[in-house]
């Protein structure tokens, strides 16, 4: 097949599985069932490959056997014990690999996450709220009022987290300034997720625009002409079948 | 029909009926183009300012920390990136952490690094996909040659010219993950330059880019692009519109819809007299 045919064949393909995930949007239908467990079956397919051909074949097999690298047959052997999980009465060996995999991420991972995540964020936090200049001035702009801003936030945040005393007089006060923080924060997290969703309908869109064209034989249009009909075809089916279906006893 | 009465069947409408209107808000910029301005933040002017000052011939690493779905908010950012680094005569050295994204990487690296002109193995290298998650960046940050002993073609890396004088990823020069979630730009940051000591910047899809302001805010990364957005205004300091910035009509389009919609609700729920906890 040629490149040219592959490409258009690939644009038919993806405009049709892009067609019957949107028509989900109508009812849940065959077209979607069908689209969903072709992605599915795919991914996997996919991923199985790709693992096979970059991580076996090109990270073990065939370092260990043409390179004779003989360390790699300590994860060799790890990777293996993880499968005795199939076989109850080795199935303990895997906890060796598993105690492996827990001891060497924890010990990679805790000071990393401490670092980055805690110890930068708060020296972040506590920046200084006045700037003085060499000529001995002191300023506050918005930069300061930054600082203030995101010093307020982090202080109420944690007041409102802070269970061990009731929030009652002056720590409610704070705490509830704390949940304003919350809440501004929770939309733009929203507002950033709505933009994003967005983002991939358009991208769908700019394809599903770019494969009605000629030079795709209309893919688009037809199979919008196809999935339209297809919808409508199975609707009055349905429609027809819980006609003649009787209503069995004790239903209505 | 009472006022109370109209409130109620639109707060009672077929949510199909804001489907087909979404779809249409969505569609007509795409095909009538009204050529909204796109600004640039400081952030994203933060990753191109930075790419301008690298002298040529330096290390770019670009990590495409994505796979097909994310496509529409990363992959525009992936090329406008690509493009500049060609341009800008940098040796671009790009891998992925996501399995799922590999052919895609592959493609758009070899794709725009042939529109630009450029040499497999002399000026880019695709490294391939990188197991481990955070073990593959701390691998690399031991030995560059060692974590990849060859590219995605089957090629040794240490041959390769593009590679020369790097051994870990101490000798990069500059880092951008474009990231759709774990692992990506959060995790190069953690495991790659605390330890290593490179500059970091990043791409990310806009529901994680609130996650990413934080780091920003304290300077562990130097720019950002977040989302459909970023990727737009990266295209518009490059002077180079494409799908991104077209999109950006679209998008404002849906954003007014959705703000109209939340505020037709909210009339129509006060007008409609239900209590609250009701809806």
């Amino acid at each position: 097949m040629s490149p040219e045919t592959m490409t258009i064949v690939g644009a038919w393909v993806a405009t049709g599985l892009s067609l019957f995930i949107y028509s989900f949007l109508y009812k849940d239908n065959p077209f979607f069932k069908l689209a969903e467990h072709i992605f599915v079956g795919a991914s996997v397919g996919y991923l199985l490959v790709i693992t096979y051909h970059e991580v076996i074949l090109k990270k073990l097999a065939v370092p260990l056997i043409e390179q004779h690298e003989w360390r790699l047959v300590i994860p060799l052997l790890l990777g293996l014990l993880l499968l005795a999980r199939f076989f109850p009465r080795l199935a303990w060996s895997s906890r060796i690999t598993f105690a492996f995999i827990l001891g060497v991420s924890s010990g990679v991972a805790i000071p990393r996450q401490l670092s980055s995540f805690i110890l930068q964020q708060v020296q972040g936090t506590l920046k200084p709220l006045l700037t003085v200049d060499p000529m001995g001035g002191v300023s506050f702009g918005l930069a300061e009022l930054n600082t203030l801003l995101i010093l307020i936030g982090v202080v109420s945040v944690l007041v409102y987290f802070f269970f061990s005393i009731e929030h009652t007089g002056s720590v409610r006060s704070v705490a509830r300034v704390g949940i304003c923080f919350l809440m501004i924060s929770f939309g733009a997290a929203f507002g950033y997720t709505v933009m994003a969703r967005m983002s991939l309908l358009i991208g769908r869109f700019d394809e599903l625009i770019l494969y009605a064209a000629p030079e795709y034989g209309y893919a688009t249009i037809v199979l919008l002409g196809v999935v339209t009909g297809g919808l409508v075809w199975w609707q009055r089916r349905s429609f027809q079948t819980d006609i003649k279906t009787p209503p069995t006893e004790g239903t209505q | 029909m009472t006022v109370r009465e109209f409130a109620l069947r639109v707060l009672q409408l077929d949510r199909r009926f804001i489907f087909v209107l979404m779809s249409l808000v969505t569609l007509l910029p795409l095909l009538y183009p009204l050529g909204l301005p796109v600004r640039v933040s400081p952030e994203a002017y933060n990753i191109y300012d930075t790419l301008e000052h690298l002298p040529e011939r330096s290390v770019l690493l670009v990590s495409l920390d994505f796979d097909p779905a994310s496509k529409p908010e990363l992959y525009p950012m992936a090329v406008s990136l690509l493009r500049h680094a060609f341009a800008r005569n940098l040796r671009v050295v790009t891998l992925t952490l996501w399995p799922a994204g590999t052919s895609m990487a592959e493609s758009a690296v070899i794709q725009f690094a042939e529109e630009a002109g450029k040499k497999d193995g002399t000026d880019y290298v695709f490294l391939g996909y990188g197991p481990g998650e955070a073990n593959a960046i701390i691998s690399m940050g031991q030995s560059l040659t060692d974590a990849f002993p060859t590219d995605y073609a089957g090629r040794k890396t240490d041959t390769l010219p593009v590679l020369a004088g790097v051994r870990s990823l101490r000798d990069i020069d500059y880092a951008i993950s474009l990231s759709a979630g774990f692992p990506g730009l959060d995790t190069w940051y953690v495991y790659g330059k605390e330890k290593y000591g490179f500059e970091l910047g990043g791409g990310c899809t806009a529901v994680s880019a609130p996650k990413f302001y934080p780091f920003l805010q304290t300077g562990q990364i130097n720019g950002l692009l977040g989302g459909l957005r970023g990727a737009a205004e990266y295209e518009t300091l490059l002077n180079q519109a494409g799908k991104a910035t077209a999109g950006m009509d679209a998008q404002s389009a849906t954003h007014f819809l959705i703000i109209g919609l939340i505020v037709v609700c909210n009339v129509c729920s006060v007008l409609s007299g239900r209590r609250r906890g009701r809806l």
